[in-house]
């Protein structure tokens, strides 16, 4: 057991920082909901950051701690799919991906677009490449992602010889990862915020109501990277669903604290803030749900 | 990064597993009610860390030179672990052990350290811990137990609450004013249970039989060589300590396996095929890993020989999270386990409800997470 980075994963590191500075210096004003920026997803892509997961030295571990740091960026990216699922399903990385589930086709999903891989997880695992006219975009919508819905599914679509298993495994490894790194980024932003800002003259952050919820999240928040990253290290299904599940978990516990301690600031569209959260709001609906990991974990623990 | 326990760490493991197996009565587990301090456990425990020592396991991870192994930070959680689990057949000599003995052998003079240290790893000394008064318990810095130097004996009065384990213990970690300077003014004796003036009372309590006192030291002659490190060095050194208690107790471990047992009673009744149920049980189970992996993260840096800071106080309130959320389970789906149809659940159920108070309430690990991971302004004081 040795729970530190080693020295490739410390140059990744570095290297994926010096990558995102920029985009993590963008200005804010006129983003609306969702923020997406093609060029990052290319140079995520170009790059290589996507492909580790391949890489048997590297290994999913690895494409997890990449997809958590990514996630803390203001745009949304695709890198949690891409780099996690994509290649368990035989897809190159950056492969543009979205999943649905076969009993809950009518959900909006992030990225999906024309030319978009569609996987669908019913019985077995398939996937088709989206057409123009099963689109229906929602421009509209409040999620942190650029989402539209499926019009309609095809009936002829390509098989992939996984199971369900190892399928939701990655699947919800990649979801536990990218909401450590959206609950890092949020908490990250309310600190800041309240720490600058001060009420009956002095810091908002000095009040023990905030300081106690705030170290709460960080508690929770360490709890959501930790098993999201040993989930990523055994590929354990157990491991996975209580990753999904204590993700799913935290989003719900300090969504609304976080938007609560930026009182006005924290409704308005100017501050980064909504990004990470409306997109905690989206993964928090993925996989059923938290009943539904819940039950997952059960059953692949106890039986 | 690396989630597997190496084959030699598997091995010391299930080494452990066997030795409780072969040593512990039959009746261990309703034994172990009798809680830590308790005298039953207590005099068990001296048998019990007596067959430790000669198996090498009682303190392994102490330093070839003074009876260990020298085995690293990773074997004494394996340990800690192992030994909570089962629930904690030491007794209250896990403190000397985990906390006592390596302040000792990094603070104490030659003296004390020929007097304490081979009884501790013989297995046959039992310590308190002489810290909160009670005007004075998480402000610890305004205690006010007094110790006049006079020629070369201190001459201490005060009184000390809460102390585990004092009614039987033959030593005290004793922490008292040698100066008004607050923090700077505190020092720290070692001082024999029996020397004259000092009067301990039980408080009955929760946890079980002999585990919490007040101790009261009346004009209390102690000779000046039981000053451990200088004067007004207390809080330097018990900063040292705490860090190896924080992680001392892995709390996280006994609150998973009493929620295994919890879920297999479930099973075998026939009552485990409930959504509810399961649902809530995998809410627990990732309370409980969430800790578990916090800790490791911590014994990792104590492992590559880091300074561990405050992301300890962050594992600990996992801790309490998860042992308390144990505890409900347990209480809503199996409320038979408090009176006496499950002892290794109640045991559990007894000792978890210390997890947010003892070594530091939970407030507290939440102010230093926010001062010093989160980087907060400080509340005014
Ligand atoms: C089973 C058990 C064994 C113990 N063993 C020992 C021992 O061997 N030796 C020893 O010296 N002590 C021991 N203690 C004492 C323990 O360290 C103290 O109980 C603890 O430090 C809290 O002090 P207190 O009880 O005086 O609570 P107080 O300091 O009076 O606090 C009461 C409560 O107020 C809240 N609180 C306190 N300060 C703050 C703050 N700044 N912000 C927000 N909330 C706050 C917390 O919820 C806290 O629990 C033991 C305690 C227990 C329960």
């Amino acid at each position: 057991m040795d729970l530190s980075l080693n020295d490739d994963q410390v140059a990744i590191v570095d290297a994926l920082d010096a990558l995102t500075r920029p985009y993590a210096a963008v200005s804010l004003h006129e983003t609306g909901f969702a923020l997406f920026d093609p060029e990052l997803e290319r140079e995520l892509s170009k790059s290589g950051f996507l492909d580790v997961a391949a890489v048997p030295e590297l290994g999913v571990v690895t494409a997890a701690i990449i997809v958590e740091r990514v996630a803390r960026l203001p745009q949304a990216t695709n890198a949690a799919l891409s780099a996690i699922v994509a290649p368990l399903l035989g897809l190159s990385a950056g492969t543009p991906l979205c999943i649905v589930e076969e009993n809950a086709q009518a959900r909006p999903l992030r990225f999906l677009c024309e030319g978009a891989t569609v996987v669908v997880a019913g019985h077995s695992i398939t996937s088709f490449t989206v057409t123009g006219d099963q689109v229906r975009a929602e421009p509209e919508a409040l999620y942190g992602y650029p989402v539209s819905s499926l019009r309609s599914v095809p009936s002829d679509r390509q098989q992939h010889d996984v199971s369900l298993d190892e399928f939701y495994t990655r699947w919800r490894i990649a979801l536990a990862a990218e909401s450590a790194g959206l609950l890092a980024a949020a908490l990250q932003s309310v600190c800041v915020y309240t720490t600058d800002r001060n009420q009956f003259g002095r810091p908002l952050a000095s009040f023990q109501g905030m300081r106690h919820r705030l170290a709460e999240a960080q508690v929770r928040t360490n709890g959501v990277y930790w098993l999201a990253i040993k989930a990523a290290a055994t590929l354990d299904p157990a491991d996975a669903a209580l990753a999904a599940l204590h993700a799913q978990e935290a989003a719900r516990a300090v969504v609304y604290d976080f938007h609560q301690f930026m009182g006005g600031m924290g409704m308005t569209l100017e501050h980064p803030l909504h990004l990470w959260t409306y997109r905690l709001k989206l993964l928090a609906s993925e996989l059923g749900g938290r009943g539904a990991n819940a039950l997952a974990a059960a059953d692949a623990i106890w039986g | 990064m690396d989630f597997e326990w190496t084959p030699e760490e598997q091995a010391f493991r299930l080494r452990l597993k066997q030795f409780l197996a072969a040593t512990l009565p039959d009746d261990w587990e309703r034994f172990s009610q009798h809680g830590p301090g308790s005298p039953a456990l207590t005099r068990y425990a001296e048998t019990f860390c007596g067959k430790l020592a000669d198996d090498k396991l009682l303190t392994p991870h102490w330093p070839k030179e003074i009876g260990g192994e020298g085995l690293d930070p990773w074997h004494q959680a394996i340990l800690a672990e192992e030994m909570w689990i089962a629930g904690e057949p030491r007794g209250g000599q896990y403190m000397n052990v985990n906390w006592i003995g390596p302040t000792l052998i990094k603070y104490g003079s030659q003296w004390q350290q020929e007097r304490y240290l081979p009884p501790i790893a013989e297995g046959r000394a039992l310590w308190c811990q002489g810290f909160s008064e009670p005007g004075s318990g998480s402000d610890l810095a305004s205690l006010r137990t007094r110790a006049v130097l006079e020629g070369d004996h201190y001459r201490v009065n005060g009184q000390k609450i809460w102390t585990s384990y004092a009614g039987l213990a033959q030593t005290c970690f004793l922490l008292c004013r040698t100066s008004d300077d607050r923090k700077r003014g505190i020092s720290i004796l070692l001082v024999p249970m029996d020397t004259p003036g000092i009067t301990v009372r039980q408080i009955p309590s929760l946890i079980g039989e002999g585990d919490i006192h007040e101790v009261f030291f009346d004009d209390v002659l102690v000779p000046v060589e039981a000053l451990f490190g200088n004067e007004g060095q207390a809080w330097e050194i018990i900063a040292y300590s705490l860090v190896n208690e924080r992680l001392g107790i892995p709390r996280y471990g006994l609150a998973r396996a009493a929620l295994d047992r919890a879920v297999s009673v479930l099973k075998e009744e026939g009552r485990w095929n409930n959504d509810a149920v399961k649902i809530e049980a995998a809410n627990v189970a990732a309370l409980c890993e969430a800790a578990r992996i916090a800790s490791y993260a911590i014994v990792t840096k104590r492992a590559h020989g880091e300074l561990v800071g405050p992301e300890s106080s962050s594992a600990r309130f996992a801790t309490v999270m998860a042992e308390r959320r144990v505890a409900e389970f347990v209480v809503e789906y199996l409320p038979e386990a408090l009176a006496d149809a499950h002892p290794y659940l109640k045991m559990h159920h007894q000792r978890g409800i210390v997890a947010g108070i003892a070594a530091g309430a939970a407030e507290i690990q939440l102010n230093i997470i926010a001062t010093d991971v989160l980087k907060l302004p400080r509340e005014p004081r």
